[in-house]
């Protein structure tokens, strides 16, 4: 076979292999409301059993995203592949979703709305509409009136729809809303637990540290624009930043200036901090260095910038 | 399509609105005829001139085969009611925003419209059949035993039936593009009631003829008046039966075109 022919077969493998393992893939998605526009050219993978969340202050186009993903709105431009295919009804029969707010039947009950939601999708049977109310501690209300159920109550419900018949995929758009903190630490051990057994979860939250605990990867927007995507380890670290504490700290930055010139000293918490290129920190050299030129550190720590600093740093630049 | 079926009854099953509103209608609709029938009884048995006149211009509207045709005359001036449940049906989707979740949770655009045409079908159905028990129940209250015409004008059913499909798509139409309840309630029954015939009426004056291709007319013109009515008009009457069967045509393109507008603008809008 040419040499030339070898290689096409080769990046069509590699295609094949890349498709597969993203689970949702994004191409240049840009929707407008009128003249406003809500997303712009926004591109991106969701890797298979990721928890990938879509971070955004208000307004910054999360739910349009999730909305365009689901058909519920249509871009302006783009498309969008799941498993490599564009969207389609039976696609979406396979994947939980809970999109803005809980939608269901008012004068129907917890059960009731969830046959609705089984007899649409094809997902679960009567003994997992059982199962997941239980899961979602609504079994005891399950033929209650959803008009009469509270907010949290309504959001559970709404978990519990999109938990039928233990989708491979979940979309859930800010599912902790309305929720108190325990129904928060339940539904976050329930990504969890979702997540160890090979789900993947496309999350949109405001909730910065939701995502924190719970995302492997993350997307930020502001205003439509994707800010950046990948890793939360990669988002989370920018520069190393290393904070020392000694007897004398004026003496300790000093001294860490021969080091490197990017040194300032924190007189409220008694630190000082240095800043190295990400990945080029060395902790055990510098200990040594300072222990040599006389100063004993009593405080010696690598920080990563928490999500809501870098979130901060992204979103209001 | 078995389970837009099956769906649909999961919604309405357990909506008390809906069955509240059909046992109105199946009050209402044999109701009017019984009280017509009644009415129309006491009227033909007063004693002296006066019973003997009604009867001579009546003729026997209840009796078969007219009956079919009186029945479905009367159940025709109250299409309106089956036509809350329409308007309801639709806007409490948008509502409760559950026909975006229909589509999240698997349907396509087209299955959502489908799923709302099959609604309006099985309505239209229960009405019809609500008429046809009507007629048959009064045609044998008036008339003991069967004779072989009793069904020659049985098509007035079928017409009937056309009719109520055609105005409850309209009543769809109205609580789709509309989507809040209280508004195309209002606007529908406003129209039903008043503005049609008023625009009606303007045209007739100014002799315009395209009033009987108005959006309620163009169905209306499938069941004529009663058959006494051709006593004081015979020309008009006539017309009016000449006019059924183009009035067939007309009513399926207009309701065809009812649903084609409701698809192509569900299948291009943001939900």
């Amino acid at each position: 076979m040419p040499s030339c022919l070898l290689g096409m077969k080769q990046t069509i493998i590699l295609n094949q292999i890349n498709r597969m393992s993203s689970v949702l893939t994004l191409n240049g998605i840009t929707k407008f409301y009128g003249r406003i526009q809500a997303l712009n050219d926004v591109s991106f993978e969701v890797p298979e059993g990721s928890v990938f969340g879509i971070l955004g202050p208000n307004g910054s186009g999360k739910t349009t995203l999730l909305s365009i993903i689901l058909d519920v709105l249509k871009a302006n431009k783009g498309n969008f592949l799941w498993f490599g295919h564009p969207g389609s009804p039976e696609q979406r029969m396979k994947i939980g979703s809970l999109l803005e707010t809980p939608n269901f039947y008012h004068y129907l009950s917890a059960v009731n709305n969830l046959r609705i939601t089984n007899s649409i999708s094809g997902r679960g049977s009567d003994g997992d509409i059982a199962d997941v109310l239980k899961k979602v501690r609504l079994y005891e209300r399950r033929n209650s009136r959803f008009s009469t159920f509270s907010l949290g109550m309504k959001q559970r419900l709404a978990i519990a729809a999109a938990l039928l018949g233990n989708p491979k995929v979940l979309v859930l758009d800010e599912p902790t809303n309305g929720l108190d903190p325990v129904g928060i630490a339940e539904i976050r051990q329930l990504i969890m637990e979702l997540k160890e057994s090979g789900h993947t979860i496309i999350m949109a939250s405001h909730l910065l540290d939701e995502v924190e605990k719970v995302c492997t990867h993350a997307a930020i927007l502001r205003t439509g624009v994707l800010l950046t995507t990948g890793h939360v380890e990669e988002i989370l670290v920018d520069d190393d930043v290393i904070e020392l504490s000694a007897a004398n700290i004026n003496a300790l930055a000093d001294l860490l200036t021969q080091l490197n010139k990017n040194v300032s000293v924190d007189t409220k918490s008694n630190t000082v901090h240095i800043t190295f290129p990400k990945g080029t920190a060395n902790l055990g050299e510098i200990n040594s260095f300072c222990f040599n030129k006389g100063i004993i550190l009593n405080h010696l720590i690598l920080k990563k910038k928490r999500l809501e600093a870098r979130f901060f740093e992204l979103t209001s630049k | 399509m078995i389970n837009l079926l099956k769906t649909e009854w999961l919604k309405i099953k357990n909506y008390p609105a809906f069955w509240g509103i059909m046992a109105i209608t199946a009050l209402s609709y044999p109701g009017i005829n019984f009280l017509s029938y009644s009415g129309y009884q006491n009227l033909v048995h007063k004693e002296g001139q006066g019973g003997k006149i009604a009867k001579y211009v009546l003729g026997n509207p209840f009796t078969f085969p007219e009956v079919w045709h009186t029945v479905a005359y009367c159940c025709s001036f109250f299409v309106f009611i089956p036509a809350v449940i329409i308007i309801m049906l639709i806007t409490n989707e948008y509502s409760y925003k559950t026909n975006r979740q229909n589509i999240i949770d698997g349907w396509s655009r087209r299955q959502f419209m489908t799923s709302k045409l099959i609604d309006v079908f099985i309505v239209t159905l229960i009405i019809s059949m609500l008429c046809l028990i009507a007629s048959i129940v009064i045609g044998f209250l008036t008339q003991k035993e069967s004779n072989a015409g009793m069904w020659s004008l049985s098509y007035y059913m079928g017409l009937f039936a056309l009719q109520t499909f055609s105005q409850l798509s309209l009543a769809f139409l109205v609580g789709f593009l509309v989507r809040k309840a209280f508004i195309a309630l209002g606007i529908f029954i406003f129209y039903f009631i008043i503005l049609e015939n008023a625009a009606s009426g303007i045209l007739r004056y100014y002799n315009y003829d395209f009033r009987r291709f108005l959006p309620l007319a163009i169905s209306n013109r499938l069941i004529p008046g009663l058959a006494f009515f051709g006593k004081f008009d015979p020309a008009t009457y006539n017309k009016s039966f000449a006019d059924i069967n183009p009035h067939i045509f007309y009513t399926i393109i207009f309701t065809t075109m009812i649903w084609l507008i409701c698809f192509r603008i569900n299948s291009k809008r943001d939900l």
